[in-house]
C-alpha cells in the first residue's frame, strides 16, 4: 500500500498482479492503470490468459501475488456489497434460468440495491426497462431466458451487468456470439455509456479491427508476462500483432492473402 | 403494466414467452398458497377422522362425551397429523435446498443419502444407549441424526468436487445411501431387543407413535430452521443463476453454502429422527409446487414448497393407514408410487430439452 505510486490519479490500477490457477503463476507482473471512463481490451492469442486476468480482477479468482485497487481501496478488503455497486461482470460460461423471462433475469442485476427480501421498487423496475430500451433487448423482454439464442443471451447479460449501474463493467468476450450488426451495437452502447457516465470498461475481444476501433488502452497478453500496454496507436504500429498472433511470413498461416489481413488492420489509420 | 411501443400488442404469444404483468403473477402466487393451505387443511381433517375408528366430524368438533374417542383423538391422531405436517414440509424444503444448492432438480435428502446417513447415527445412538437401559431424548435423537446427516453430506460434497455431472452426482449419494442402510441394518439385526422392535418399524419410516412430546420439539427446530431459510430467498435467488453473478452482485457464497448444507442437514435430520428415511418428497413436492407456481422464485417457492410438502405427506399418510387397515403400510411405499414417477418425468424431460 505504501507504493511510491499514486493509486488515486487512477480509477482502476494493479500492482504486481498475478494471476493464475491452483496457486500456479500464469501471469506475472500484470501492471494496469486506468483511469475512470476509458475503454481497456485486452488481446491476444487463445490460451494467453485473457479470461484467468478479468476473473482475477472481478474477484472471481484468488490473485497469487499482487494487488488490485479500485482508487484506493484494494479488492479482497472492500466489502462485497459495496464492490457490488461499483463493479459488474458478463463471462462466458453457460447461465441457465429456470422459469425466467429475459426481463427477469436483467432485473437480478438490482440486487445491491434491494432490500432483505429483494423486492423491486418502482424505481428499480424504471432502470430495468430503461437499460432493457438501451440495450436492444426490449423487444425479448418476455422471452424465456433459456430459449433465446446465445447472441440474445448475451445481449441480455450486458443488459444485467449494466442494470447493477456500476462504474466499472468487466466483459469477458462479450461479442463472441454476435453478428456483425449488433457487434457494433454492443460497442456504440460502451462507448455511450463511457461518454456520459463515465463507464469504465475492461474486456477481451477477439476481433482486433473493434479492439483498435474503439478501445483507450490495450493490453497484450502472450506467454508469462505482459506482452505490450498502451494506447491502439501503439498497440497498432508496424508489425507488433504478427508477432503477438506468430503470423510472420512462412510461420503459421501458409497462406499469403491471409497473412496479409493482419497487416491491413494494423496499416489502417 | 402497459405494453411498450416495442411490443406490439397484435403480436401472437409465442411458445417461449413468460409474460404476464407482475400484478397477475403476484395473484396466481397469492392463489397457489391459498389453494395449498386449503389442501392441507383438508387433508389435515382426513387424517384426524379417517382410521381404524371412524370419527365424524361432528365427534371431532363437539363430542366431548366418549373418552376413548377423546384420547384416539388426542394422543394419537392429533399428534401424528401434526407431525406429518410438520415434518413434510420439512422435508420437501430440504430437498428444495439441496436442489438449489447444487442446482440438480433430482438431488434430495434421500437419493444423496443424507436420509440413511442420519439413520445410521440414529440407530447406533438408540442401540448403544437402549442396550445399557438409558431412554433417549427427542433432543438427543435429532442432533444425533444431525450429525450423521452432516457426516454423510460431507461425502457427497467430496464426491461432487470430482464429479460435475448430474446423474453421477446423484449415483454417488445412493451409494453413500446403501452403505449407511447396510450398517444400520446390521446393528438393528444384531440387538433384537424388546426395546428396539420399534426400530425396525421406524428404519423403513414411519410416521406412527408419535406423541405430543415430540411433536413440540420438532415443531419448534423446524419452525425455526424454517423461517431462516426463508430470510435466505434473497442471497438464493441470486444464486440461482450461477456463482459468478450470485457473487458479482455482492453474495457470500461461502456463507451461503454453509447455511444451505447446515439447514437441509438439520431439517433432513428431524425427519429422520421421528419418521426414518422417507423417499421421493423431497424431489417430488418440490417439483409439483414449482410446476403449479410456475417461478422459481425462493420468495414464493419456499413457504409452497413447505404447503406441498405438508399436503403430499398427509395425502400418503392417509394411504399408507387406510390401504391395507388395520396393517400399516410403511409411508416410503406410498410415497415413492406417487413420487418416482415424478422424477422419471424430470428425468425424460431434461433428456428431450438437451437434445433438441
Amino acid at each position: 500500500m505504501s507504493k511510491g505510486r499514486n493509486m488515486k490519479e487512477y480509477y482502476f490500477s494493479t500492482n504486481k498482479m498475478c494471476v493464475g490457477y491452483d496457486n500456479k503463476p500464469l501471469i506475472r507482473e500484470v501492471e494496469i492503470t486506468l483511469p475512470k471512463g476509458e475503454i481497456l481490451s485486452l488481446i491476444g492469442p487463445n490460451g494467453a490468459g485473457k479470461s484467468t486476468v478479468l476473473k482475477s480482477i472481478a474477484g472471481q479468482l484468488q490473485l497469487i501475488g499482487g494487488a488490485v485497487y479500485f482508487g484506493d481501496d484494494r479488492l479482497g478488503e472492500m466489502k462485497t456489497s459495496e464492490l457490488a455497486k461499483k463493479m459488474s461482470v458478463v463471462f462466458t460460461q453457460k447461465v441457465t434460468a429456470e422459469m425466467k423471462n429475459c426481463r427477469d433475469v436483467v432485473a437480478t442485476g438490482r440486487y445491491p440495491y434491494t432490500g432483505w427480501f429483494g423486492v423491486l421498487s418502482g424505481e428499480d423496475e424504471r432502470i430495468v426497462d430503461e437499460v432493457m430500451e438501451l440495450t436492444h433487448t426490449a423487444e425479448i423482454r418476455h422471452q424465456e431466458f433459456d430459449k433465446i439464442s446465445d447472441g440474445q443471451k448475451q445481449r441480455v447479460m450486458l443488459a444485467r451487468a449494466i442494470c447493477q449501474e456500476p462504474e466499472l463493467v468487466i466483459l469477458d468476450e462479450p461479442t463472441s456470439f454476435l453478428d456483425i450488426r449488433y457487434k457494433l451495437d454492443f460497442l456504440s452502447i460502451l462507448q455511450e455509456l463511457r461518454d456520459k457516465k463515465g463507464l469504465t470498461v475492461i474486456m477481451s475481444l477477439h476481433e482486433l479491427e473493434l479492439a483498435k476501433l474503439v478501445s483507450d488502452k490495450i493490453l497484450c497478453l502472450k506467454g508469462e508476462f505482459v506482452e505490450r500496454y498502451g494506447t491502439p496507436e501503439e498497440i497498432f504500429e508496424s508489425d507488433f500483432i504478427e508477432r503477438l498472433f506468430d503470423l510472420k511470413e512462412g510461420g503459421f498461416l501458409k497462406n499469403e492473402k491471409l497473412s496479409g489481413y493482419i497487416r491491413q488492420i494494423s496499416s489502417q489509420p | 403494466m402497459a405494453e411498450r411501443s416495442q411490443t406490439p400488442s397484435w403480436r401472437p404469444r409465442m411458445p417461449g414467452t413468460r409474460g404476464g404483468s407482475k400484478r397477475n403473477r403476484t395473484c396466481r402466487y397469492i392463489t397457489v398458497l391459498i389453494l395449498l393451505g386449503i389442501g392441507a387443511l383438508l387433508f389435515f381433517i382426513l387424517n384426524i377422522c379417517i382410521g381404524s375408528v371412524r370419527i365424524t366430524l361432528a365427534e371431532f368438533v363437539g363430542q366431548e362425551g366418549n373418552e376413548t374417542i377423546t384420547k384416539i383423538l388426542w394422543d394419537i391422531r392429533l399428534p401424528r397429523a401434526a407431525a406429518v405436517l410438520i415434518l413434510g414440509g420439512a422435508l420437501s424444503l430440504a430437498g428444495y435446498l439441496l436442489q438449489t444448492f447444487f442446482n440438480n432438480p433430482i438431488a434430495g435428502p434421500f437419493v444423496l443419502g443424507i436420509s440413511s446417513g442420519a439413520k445410521m447415527a440414529v440407530a447406533l445412538v438408540m442401540v448403544f444407549l437402549m442396550g445399557r437401559g438409558v431412554g433417549v431424548s427427542s433432543f438427543a435423537m435429532i442432533l444425533a441424526a444431525f450429525l450423521g446427516a452432516m457426516l454423510s453430506m460431507g461425502f457427497v460434497l467430496l464426491a461432487s468436487r470430482k464429479i460435475n455431472n448430474m446423474s453421477m452426482l446423484v449415483v454417488s449419494g445412493v451409494m453413500i445411501g446403501y452403505i449407511c442402510s447396510a450398517v444400520t441394518e446390521l446393528v438393528v439385526t444384531f440387538a433384537e431387543d424388546a426395546d428396539i422392535v420399534n426400530l425396525h418399524n421406524w428404519s423403513r419410516g414411519s410416521f406412527s407413535g408419535m406423541t405430543w412430546e415430540n411433536v413440540e420439539v420438532m415443531a419448534v427446530v423446524v419452525s425455526i430452521t424454517a423461517f431462516a431459510v426463508f430470510l435466505m430467498s434473497k442471497p438464493l435467488a441470486a444464486y440461482q443463476l450461477g456463482v459468478v453473478y450470485a457473487r458479482n452482485v455482492g453474495v457470500n457464497i461461502r456463507l451461503l453454502r454453509a447455511c444451505i448444507v447446515i439447514f437441509s442437514s438439520i431439517l433432513s435430520a428431524c425427519i429422520v429422527a421421528y419418521a426414518g428415511p422417507i423417499s421421493f418428497v423431497g424431489i417430488a413436492a418440490p417439483h409439483l409446487v414449482k410446476k403449479l407456481l410456475n417461478t422459481v422464485e425462493p420468495i414464493w417457492m419456499i413457504p409452497a414448497c413447505f404447503l406441498g410438502g405438508s399436503v403430499f405427506c398427509l395425502f400418503c399418510d392417509l394411504l399408507a393407514k387406510t390401504m391395507l387397515a388395520p396393517t400399516e403400510l410403511s409411508i416410503s411405499t406410498v410415497t415413492a408410487i406417487f413420487g418416482a414417477p415424478v422424477v422419471l418425468w424430470i428425468m425424460i424431460k431434461r433428456r428431450k430439452e438437451s437434445h433438441v
